[in-house]
């Protein structure tokens, strides 16, 4: 096996419980996002444009979509020779089938993958967030800066940063204290989940952490405290720009609407570091004399024949005559008939809404359309 | 099917009524539908036949189509086994004297008698159809004849043929003694044995010769009905992928009647146009009757109408251009258009 200097890792198999039905039959990184999407697609091509062609996705939960999703990774350009993207679920060994039981018992598991291109550094990366990042960057300075970790950050609002692990360091950007969800924070420097460790440094914890029967098996909770008592370098890269981990319905919704602002922090139409996908390869969307497109976010191979204001729309979408769509989020497929009022809601994949439908928040909570929902909850228009 | 048919595009067609927009690109390449180029249409109808092994015969400028093929691999062409053939002909044409399909394909004879297809389709590379060719060759097989020509049920020869691969390489072989130089001289001549029939195909299909017919037919797919006999699901026409974002629509957008492809940026009017990848309309533009292809950026305030803008073309801010249906403004490749050269 070709030698590698830099392997990463995604952890992928997060559930995303408060995304309710929409992971109902698919992992969070899987779930759809800004038109055209996968949420995991921006941690992949982040991997792609930072030059890092080995990358390790573990899967767990519900994988059977990402599985196909990510196939041999041509749509991010992993399809190589030597590395790619290799999908890494759980399995048994002769005593007992492992599932990941946490973020640390994840890469542990897989050791032995990551062993094979015999790495200096591993880059420990979640498939669950929104942003671009170079991670060559971040590389460059854990080398320049001789650490044995380094942790991503990102400065979160005062009011929000008990909800995040937060960082304490000195000016030279070294950490000195790591609190998981402070109760007082001392700072607003929040982990982003992202870590470099030198191969060595990791593979000395994660067995010391596998051996421990107290341990939770958490980067977080448990790996990054022990490092820090150990009195090991761990230092934390700053990291300024958008960045979403788009944990429930609403936050959700927020991101897509994020990117219908006219100057919007993520930009996805910056062709220097573009966002991969899996093409669907449809045809241009076709806006009909009936309808009117205003501030929206639309993907190819949509059929629009009614008014669409501030909403972003999955490709293969149709919206029939006289529907009016407004503040939403439609993905793939779905088909929405005539003469409805969608607002404030996300309409999950290949969803049929029936002539008339109306659906439309009174409060601020944003509504997830069911199945069931539609079973005749809503009344004609 | 497999084993059955071999696809041949014959690509080596020069429209003079196209020129405009052929200086840097051969006719199977030129622009169709917001994020087609013609040539998707003939090859897509072919894999979704079912059909393994294709080989194109291009000519002249041919750097755009080979960039826009490359391996075949968005076709599912690119095989271990089988798979797209680009076959350039080293032969130019000398003045007045177009050299005829048959030469080129004997450039490449090797690659005929290599071929496992009993079965070969010749099908020009500039028609914009959904055909499978299935039901075809099976009328072919059970017809009993030497060679079968496609014909639409408007009259007309659509220049696709079913052959038996052997006897499209007897053809081949034989051109100098016969004088035949390309399938369209064999069935048009009647000094021979060959039994030669035709199939009436009643699809859409049209046949892209003249600007004025680009133009009309690429207004024509914002009918629905004809739109939805081109883009069919379960035979779709693929295309080089662009990984573009979707399109977004910007404050003061209105967007009426019109094809948008992705990767655009619209803060001004569109009506009754195609509008390809990655277009730029600034705000207050207004877009009417357009065929705006890819990357073009129109400044703010500008008014366009009856207006092809090829590739990379920009339009600064203010400008006005405007041509008729029947006659349509063509702005070439890459070119600049300020508000005080056209006014």
């Amino acid at each position: 096996m070709v030698k590698k200097k830099c392997v990463a890792c995604v952890l992928a198999g997060g559930k995303g419980s408060r995304l309710n039905s929409l992971t109902k039959d698919l992992a969070k990184p899987a779930v759809p996002f800004g038109g055209k999407y996968r949420i995991i697609d921006f941690t992949l091509s982040n991997c792609a444009n930072s030059g890092i062609d080995t990358v390790g996705v573990l899967t767990q939960y519900q994988p059977l979509l990402l599985n196909s999703y990510i196939g041999i990774g041509s749509a991010w350009d992993l399809d190589r020779k030597d590395g790619g993207v290799t999908v890494l679920p759980p399995y048994s060994e002769s005593s007992e089938v492992k599932w990941y039981t946490g973020t640390a018992s994840a890469i542990y598991q897989n050791l032995n993958y990551l062993k094979q291109y015999q790495p200096e550094y591993v880059l420990i990366l979640s498939g669950d967030h929104i942003y671009k990042m170079n991670y060559e960057s971040m590389l460059e300075f854990h080398i320049e800066k001789r650490a044995d970790v380094t942790i991503s950050l990102i400065e979160v609002p005062w009011d929000e940063a008990s909800r995040f692990g937060i960082m304490n360091t000195k000016d030279d950007m070294r950490i000195v204290e790591f609190e998981e969800k402070p109760s007082n924070p001392k700072n607003n420097l929040a982990s982003m989940g992202i870590y470099i460790f030198s191969w060595n440094i990791l593979k000395e914890y994660l067995e010391m952490d596998d051996r421990n029967p107290d341990s939770s098996h958490d980067f977080g909770k448990d790996v990054i405290p022990m490092l820090l008592e150990e009195k090991k370098k761990l230092f934390a890269y700053p990291f300024k720009g958008y960045w979403k981990d788009v944990g429930t319905v609403q936050s959700l919704w927020e991101a897509n609407m994020d990117l219908l602002k006219e100057e919007c922090d993520l930009d996805l139409f910056n062709q220097d570091w573009r966002i991969y996908s899996v093409n669907p390869n449809q045809p241009p969307q076709y806006i009909s004399s009936d309808a009117i497109v205003k501030e929206s976010l639309i993907n190819e191979g949509c059929t629009i024949e009614g008014h669409i204001d501030k909403s972003v729309l999955f490709q293969g979408v149709t919206v029939g005559k006289g529907t009016i769509i407004k503040e939403s989020v439609i993905m793939p497929d779905a088909i929405i008939g005539n003469n409805c009022l969608i607002e404030r809601a996300i309409v999950p994949f290949d969803i049929k809404i029936p002539d008339g439908t109306v659906i439309r928040s009174f409060d601020d909570e944003i509504i997830l359309v069911t199945e069931e929902m539609l079973g005749g909850l809503y009344s004609a228009y | 099917m497999k084993r059955k048919l071999l696809g041949v595009i014959d690509a080596t067609t020069y429209h003079d009524d196209l020129e405009d927009l052929l200086t840097h690109r051969s006719l199977a390449a030129l622009p169709f539908a917001g994020r087609y180029r013609i040539i998707d249409f003939v090859l897509s109808n072919m894999v979704n036949s079912g059909i393994r092994s294709v080989a194109i015969f291009p000519k002249m400028q041919y750097r755009s189509l080979m960039d826009h093929l490359g391996s075949g691999k968005n076709w599912d062409l690119n095989r271990k086994r089988d798979g797209l053939f680009f076959f350039p002909s080293p032969i130019v044409d000398s003045d007045g004297n177009r050299i005829g399909s048959f030469e080129h394909f004997a450039g490449n004879i090797d690659f005929f008698y290599r071929s496992t297809q009993e079965y070969s389709i010749i099908s020009n590379c500039y028609t914009i159809f959904n055909m499978d060719f299935r039901p075809i060759l099976d009328w072919h097989r059970q017809s009993g004849c030497d060679i079968t020509e496609i014909h639409h049920q408007d009259g007309g020869s659509m220049e696709m043929y079913l052959i038996k691969t052997s006897l499209l390489i007897k053809l081949i072989e034989t051109r100098n003694e016969t004088g035949y130089t390309c399938m369209k001289d064999i069935v048009n001549n009647l000094h021979h044995f060959y039994n030669i029939c035709h199939y009436e195909y009643n699809g859409y299909a049209v046949m892209i010769d003249s600007i004025e017919n680009y133009f009309s037919t690429s207004m024509n797919l914002l009918q629905s009905d004809i739109w939805k006999q081109l883009f069919i699901k379960e035979q779709p026409i693929i295309t080089k992928v662009k990984d573009e974002p979707p399109t977004k629509y910007i404050k003061g957008s209105y967007v009426k009647n019109a094809m948008i492809a992705n990767g655009c940026l619209i803060g001004g009017t569109v009506e009754n146009s195609i509008v390809s990848r990655g277009v730029k309309i600034g705000k207050g533009a207004v877009i009417k009757n357009c065929i705006i292809m890819q990357k073009c950026h129109i400044e703010d305030n500008c008014y366009l109408d009856s207006v092809i803008l090829d590739k990379d073309v920009k339009v600064d801010a203010g400008t006005h251009l405007t041509g008729t249906t029947r006659s349509p403004y063509v702005i070439r490749k890459g070119t600049k258009q300020g508000a005080l050269m056209n006014s």
